[in-house]
C-alpha cells in the first residue's frame, strides 16, 4: 500500500517459518550491541590473545624463526593438550567478561517497559524467547572460545604436519564440549539475572556475586564438615576440573583442595545443575502476565 | 462461520483465587465490547483468550480455535494492544513495529514496509524515527495500535485503548478503530471503562461483574429495540390521554406538573402521540426522545447481578 493511501489493508503475503523466528530476537540484539563502541572494543580485546596464541604456534613450528630469535629450548615450544587448556581457559575468562557486559541488558530491556506481552501475544513461545536471547550469548561467546580454539587447532595441524592431527583429533571433543557447558552456564546465569535485575551495573555485580558467594559457601561447608565436596559450588574450579580431565592432562594435580578427588561427572553435574536452576528462575520470571497471589 | 468468541463454563483460577466463574456465552458479532467495573475480570478474560492463562475448567474458543490447545495458531491471527506500557524505549517507532511484525512472521522487507504503513496510518508518520521512549502517552497508545495491526491480524484485541488520551486524540483513535473495522473483515475485541468507546465501535457487548457474565447484549439489535422512551411535559393532560396511549400499546407513568414518561412499542410512531394529544386537546410543551443507551444496559446489568449477589 502506498504511504499516501491512508487506509488499513490486511496482510496477505508470505510468512517466515515458525522455527526461524527466534532468530529475529538474536538479529535485533546484535544490531543493538554493535552500536556500542565499548562492546566492539571489548570484543576485539577478547580476540587479541588469539593472535598471540597463533603467533606462538607459528614460532613453535618454524625452526628458522626459532633460530633467528635465538630460542633454543626444545621444551619451550610444545603445542600439546596443556597448551590448548591454557588457550581455552584464557578465552573462557574473556567470555566471562563479555558476558558480564552483554548479558544483563538482554531481557531487562524488554521487562522494563512491559514489552514481554507483545512478544508472547504472537505465535512465539517463552521457549522461543529464551532461545532467541540465548543465541545472542551463545554465538558471541562461541566466537571467542571454541571457534578460535578450533582455528588454532587447525593451524597447529597444518603447520605441524606428520599426522599430528590424527593423534590429536580427540581434542576437538573437549574443546567444543567444555566451551559449550561454560557458555551455556554463563548465558543462563546472566539471562536469569537480567530477568530479575533491571540496572546493568547491579546486574553485572549480581553475576559476579553468583560466582563468588556459592564458592564462599562451599568453602565454609568444607571447613565445617571437613570435606572437599563444597568445591562443587566453585563453578570456576569445576570448569577447570572438567577442562583438565577432558584434555587428559595427567601431569600435574589441580591446585585446589579436592581437585584430584572430585570426579569429573560430579563437576559436570554441578554445572548442569546451575543451568537447570537458571532455567527455573527464568521460567518463574518470564510471564506474559504477573499473578498476584492471595 | 464460527463465532468470534465462544465461552463454555470457563473458569480461571490465579494464585489460588477463582477470577472467572464458569463463563458461558457465544459472541458472534465482528466488533465486541468488553465492559465491567475494575476487577470484573476483563483483562483476565483477554489474557485467557490469548492463551496466557490455562482454564481450570471449561474452555474458550476464539475464531473457532481453542485458546489453550491451539494457542500458537490462534495468536498468529491476533493483534494485541495491551493496556499498560508495552514498548522498547530505545528503539525508534518504526523499528519497534518492524521488529514486532517480524516476530509475527513477516519477512524483513515486508515487515519494514508494513511498519511504515502502520505508522503513517495511525498518524505518527512524522515521529516514526524517534525513540518510542520519547513519545507522549497518546503517541505510545498509537504506537501500540500500529504494532497490533502491522502484521494484518484477523482479530484485534484492544485493552483500554483510549487510556490517557485527550479528547481529540481519543476521537481520532476511535475513528481509526472504526475505519479498521470497516476497511476489512477484521474482528475486534475492545475492553474499556468508557461506555462511549464501546458504544461507538462495537456491535455486541459482554458485561462482566465479579468474574461472571452480567449481560451479553447485541447493540445492533438493541438499537433497533422495541422499546422507545419519551419524556413529555404537557398541559391539560388527563387520564384519558394516557389511557388512549396505553390502548395503542404504550406504557405510561404520570408524574407531577404534567410530566409523563412513555415507553412506546416499535409499531407506534411519535406522530401518533401528537395525534392523540391533538384529539384530547393536550399541549405538548416539551418532548425528549431517547432510546435505551449502553449506559442503561450497563447499569441495568450491574443492578441485576448486584441484586442476585445480594440474594446469595
Amino acid at each position: 500500500m502506498p504511504v499516501y493511501k491512508r487506509r488499513y489493508n490486511p496482510y496477505s503475503g508470505t510468512v517466515t517459518p515458525q522455527w526461524s523466528r527466534f532468530f529475529v530476537l538474536t538479529r535485533y540484539a546484535f544490531a543493538e550491541l554493535f552500536k556500542s563502541r565499548f562492546f566492539v572494543i571489548l570484543l576485539i580485546l577478547s580476540l587479541v590473545p588469539i593472535l598471540f596464541f597463533a603467533g606462538y604456534i607459528f614460532v613453535a613450528n618454524n625452526k628458522t624463526v626459532q633460530v633467528l630469535m635465538q630460542l633454543r629450548s626444545a621444551g619451550l615450544f610444545s603445542v600439546e593438550n596443556k597448551y590448548f587448556i591454557m588457550i581455552l581457559f584464557a578465552q573462557t575468562q574473556a567470555a566471562f567478561l563479555l558476558n558480564c557486559w552483554v548479558g544483563p541488558v538482554l531481557i531487562s530491556g524488554d521487562l522494563t517497559n512491559g514489552a514481554l506481552p507483545l512478544f508472547l501475544s504472537r505465535p512465539f513461545s517463552r521457549a522461543d524467547y529464551v532461545l532467541g536471547k540465548l543465541a545472542v550469548l551463545g554465538l558471541l561467546l562461541s566466537a571467542v572460545t571454541w571457534v578460535p580454539c578450533l582455528f588454532l587447532f587447525s593451524l597447529q595441524s597444518g603447520l605441524a604436519g606428520n599426522g599430528w592431527i590424527w593423534s590429536h583429533l580427540w581434542m576437538i571433543v573437549p574443546i567444543v564440549l567444555c566451551s559449550v557447558i561454560w557458555i551455556l552456564m554463563l548465558s543462563l546465569i546472566s539471562l536469569a539475572v537480567s530477568a530479575w535485575v533491571k540496572l546493568r551495573i547491579v546486574a553485572t555485580g549480581v553475576i559476579f556475586i553468583s560466582f563468588f558467594i556459592p564458592a564462599g559457601l562451599g568453602e565454609m561447608f568444607n571447613a565445617i564438615m571437613g570435606t572437599y565436596w563444597g568445591r562443587l559450588l566453585n563453578f570456576s574450579d569445576m570448569f577447570r576440573l572438567i577442562l583438565v580431565r577432558g584434555f587428559r592432562d595427567q601431569t600435574g594435580p589441580l591446585d585446589f583442595v579436592g581437585g584430584d578427588e572430585i570426579p569429573a561427572p560430579a563437576a559436570w553435574g554441578a554445572l548442569i545443575l546451575v543451568c537447570l536452576l537458571s532455567l527455573v528462575i527464568l521460567n518463574a520470571r518470564l510471564r506474559a502476565r504477573e499473578t498476584v497471589r492471595g | 462461520m464460527s463465532p468470534t468468541i465462544e465461552l463454555s463454563e470457563l473458569e480461571i483460577q490465579l494464585g489460588g483465587r477463582t477470577i472467572l466463574h464458569g463463563l458461558t456465552g457465544v459472541l458472534k458479532s465482528r466488533a465486541i465490547g468488553l465492559l465491567g467495573p475494575n476487577g470484573a475480570g476483563k483483562s483476565t478474560l483477554i489474557n485467557t483468550l490469548l492463551g496466557f492463562h490455562s482454564p481450570s475448567k471449561g474452555s474458550a474458543r476464539v475464531l473457532g480455535l481453542d485458546s489453550h490447545a491451539n494457542g500458537k495458531e490462534l495468536r498468529s491471527l491476533v493483534g494485541y494492544m495491551p493496556e499498560n506500557d508495552a514498548f522498547i524505549s530505545k528503539m525508534s517507532g518504526v523499528r519497534f513495529v518492524r521488529y514486532m511484525a517480524e516476530i509475527s512472521g513477516l519477512p524483513p522487507d515486508q515487515a519494514m514496509e508494513r511498519a511504515h504503513e502502520a505508522f503513517v496510518y495511525v498518524g505518527l508518520g512524522e515521529a516514526r524515527y524517534r525513540p518510542v521512549g520519547t513519545y507522549s502517552l497518546g503517541m505510545k497508545q498509537l504506537a501500540k495500535l500500529a504494532q497490533a495491526i502491522a502484521h494484518g491480524p484477523k482479530l484485534l484485541i484492544l485493552d483500554e485503548p483510549t487510556n490517557g488520551m485527550d479528547p481529540p486524540a481519543r476521537k481520532r483513535l476511535i475513528e481509526l478503530i472504526r475505519e479498521i473495522r470497516e476497511a476489512s473483515d477484521i474482528c475486534l475485541l475492545l475492553s474499556s471503562h468508557l461506555l462511549r468507546d464501546v458504544e461507538e465501535t462495537c456491535d455486541e457487548v459482554l458485561i462482566l461483574r465479579n468474574g461472571q457474565i452480567a449481560s451479553i447484549c447485541n447493540l445492533v439489535e438493541e438499537r433497533r429495540a422495541n422499546r422507545k422512551f419519551l419524556e413529555l411535559e404537557t398541559i391539560g393532560a388527563e387520564a384519558t390521554f394516557t389511557s388512549t396511549l396505553e390502548s395503542l400499546g404504550c406504557e405510561c407513568a404520570v408524574f407531577s406538573n404534567g410530566r409523563i414518561k412513555v415507553v412506546m412499542p416499535d409499531s407506534v410512531e411519535i406522530r401518533e402521540v401528537f395525534k392523540v394529544a391533538a384529539e384530547r386537546g393536550v399541549q405538548i410543551r416539551r418532548m425528549n426522545h431517547r432510546r435505551d443507551s449502553l449506559e442503561d444496559i450497563f447499569l441495568n446489568a450491574m443492578e441485576q447481578t448486584g441484586a442476585a449477589d445480594a440474594r446469595i
